[in-house]
């Protein structure tokens, strides 16, 4: 099933009671952002923030925390909104499998409503405001930005979608962080190369598919937008952008078009960023807008973000996991069971696997290290048996103090990647990785007293079914 | 123009203001590109009460690191 625009996944929240309208006055700062930390120290199961009464504007509208917790996370895929987290993580698994879905292509979207290509100033477009007290500026930090490859354009797949955070630096200026571990810093080197602008177009107010599918750590050469339909089950909607050969995705609120300048870079930061650390201030490349349009009365969605959790966490959780758990199956079809590599994004990955023989889980904790997503993330892999479920951290916690033995058991390999906002990389971008083998030693691996593993009762299982009955 | 309460140059510019006429404005710094209203704390808006690990010395903004860094022109690329 798909939701036709990001208004009718609104809808569906408000319907599912998983939307909540303030209609109080409130001011852009720091009330929008408050409410938001607030609503995320109040557990895993909130609902999306909708404000529309927002001090010194007439008619904004803010949409928060769209899909920052597991119901939101499960309409999202279309599933029952109490499913619980493993389920999604192996529905998600399964409709991975489903890649590529082509897109449908439309002609005209509703953003095509208002257009403005005089005078822009995004400070007048949308209802920008501060989230954290020590960020540089005014962010988009929930906009997809689209761009392509310009040594293989007619590669669909080289398309990239992808999630930055990007400063709102001028009326028609922003800045942008491209981590030199994702997609976008490709294109805007091979574009400086050549001495030429990069074309992009940004996309606020997305259904959330789109938004999954482009903070999914995709192979480089696949689509976003036919992941997008794998993971809606049906063609993802897209239109041509004007100014440049870029799919945009039919159902979103604004569009902003715009060039990456060539050998620019400003001033840009620092911004609070999901390690829960600030990133620091750098010189940066800018994007020029030359073009926007939208809806009328738009509705600005926006994300807060800082330390764990908060939408962010519940955003890229699951979806960094899937491709993490796929590629290691592609290495080992047999044994792989199931990743957890929702820790800030992935510094932390979780893999629950068989072993076939001695030292064998340690070599499964290697490939997490050298999979596309692990060279900037994977900091610390913990490795546990099959029986363990990895998103039960209790049951992950008795695996590391039963199972482990420090001397055998902590693999440090030295001088790594790292994305390099990593507040512990030293160089930035540079760290040590550590795994953790907390599987069970099998032969030849001898080492301790493991031969009488405490097994349940018999009759366990009925008695679940019948209490988990009894208590409904 | 204005005091800058992150760098304290006096070049800021409003960029905007609020639609409901004299509620606030949106001021931007040219030198360290801070953003801020004028509605906010004064924690973010009085130059002597913003977060001093936070402060920009103008002088170090030439020398921020460049992310990435630009590359060489490549001729045959073009």
């Amino acid at each position: 099933m798909a939701y036709k625009d990001f208004r009718d996944f609104l809808h569906t929240l408000e319907k599912e009671g998983q939307l909540l309208t303030i209609s109080d006055e409130v001011k852009p700062e720091p009330d929008i952002a408050a409410a938001n930390r607030a609503l995320h120290n109040l557990g895993d199961k909130t609902p999306a923030l909708f404000f529309n009464n927002i001090y010194g504007y007439t008619d904004a509208r803010i949409a928060m925390n769209v899909m920052g917790s597991w119901p939101n996370h499960a309409l999202m895929m279309g599933m029952p909104k109490n499913t619980p987290l493993k389920e999604q993580f192996f529905e998600f698994a399964r409709r991975y499998e489903q890649f590529p879905m082509p897109v449908k292509r439309e002609e005209t979207a509703p953003f095509h409503e208002v257009e403005i290509t005089e005078d822009i100033n995004l400070f007048d477009i949308l209802p920008l405001f501060r989230l954290n007290q020590g960020d540089g500026g005014f962010y988009l930090d929930k906009a997809i930005l689209v761009s392509r490859d310009l040594d293989d354009p007619d590669t669909y797949g080289k398309q990239n979608v992808g999630l930055y955070r990007m400063q709102v630096k001028g009326k028609n200026r922003l800045g942008i962080q491209p981590v030199p571990q994702h997609d976008i810093a490709i294109h805007i080197r091979q574009a400086e190369e050549r001495g030429e602008n990069l074309k992009v177009a940004i996309a606020l107010g997305c259904e959330p598919v789109i938004t999954t599918a482009a903070s999914t750590p995709l192979l480089y050469d696949q689509s976003e937008y036919e992941m997008a339909g794998a993971i809606q089950g049906e063609p993802y909607c897209v239109v041509k952008a004007k100014d440049a050969d870029l799919d945009l995705p039919w159902g979103a609120e604004v569009i902003l078009e715009g060039e990456v300048l060539a050998g620019e870079r400003e001033y840009e930061g620092p911004f609070g960023e999901f390690t829960g650390h600030y990133s620091g201030g750098r010189a940066m490349p800018v994007i020029q807008i030359n073009r926007v349009y939208h809806r009328k009365q738009p509705i600005f969605e926006h994300l807060y973000i800082g330390m764990p959790w908060t939408e962010t966490d519940y955003m890229i959780g699951v979806n960094t996991s899937v491709p993490l758990f796929q590629q290691l199956k592609d290495a080992f079809p047999n044994e792989i069971v199931a990743v957890n590599a929702m820790y800030t994004h992935g510094l932390v990955a979780i893999i629950s696997t068989k072993t076939r023989y001695g030292g064998f889980a340690k070599a499964v904790g290697m490939r997490a290290l050298t999979t596309p997503h692990g060279l900037g993330y994977c900091k610390l892999v913990i490795v546990v048996d099959e029986d363990v479920d990895p998103f039960n951290l209790p049951q992950v916690m008795w695996a590391l103090s039963t199972k482990l033995h420090p001397k055998h058991d902590a693999v440090i390999v030295p001088g790594l990647s790292i994305l390099p906002l990593d507040p512990g990389s030293d160089p930035a971008g540079m760290t040590h990785k550590m795994i953790l083998d907390a599987t069970t030693p099998i032969a030849p691996d001898i080492r301790g007293h493991y031969s009488q593993p405490l097994d349940s009762p018999l009759g366990v299982a009925e008695w679940e079914e019948k209490l988990s009955h009894m208590l409904r | 123009m204005h005091i800058c309460p992150r760098c304290e140059s006096n070049r800021s510019e409003v960029v905007t203001r609020s639609p409901v006429k004299g509620a606030w404005e949106v001021l931007l710094c040219p030198v360290c590109m801070f953003t801020w209203r004028t509605s906010e704390p004064d924690s973010i808006t009085d130059p002597a009460k913003y977060k001093s690990a936070f402060k920009v010395n103008p002088e170090d903004i030439p020398n921020a690191a460049h992310v990435p860094p630009i590359p060489e022109r490549v001729q045959d690329r073009s």
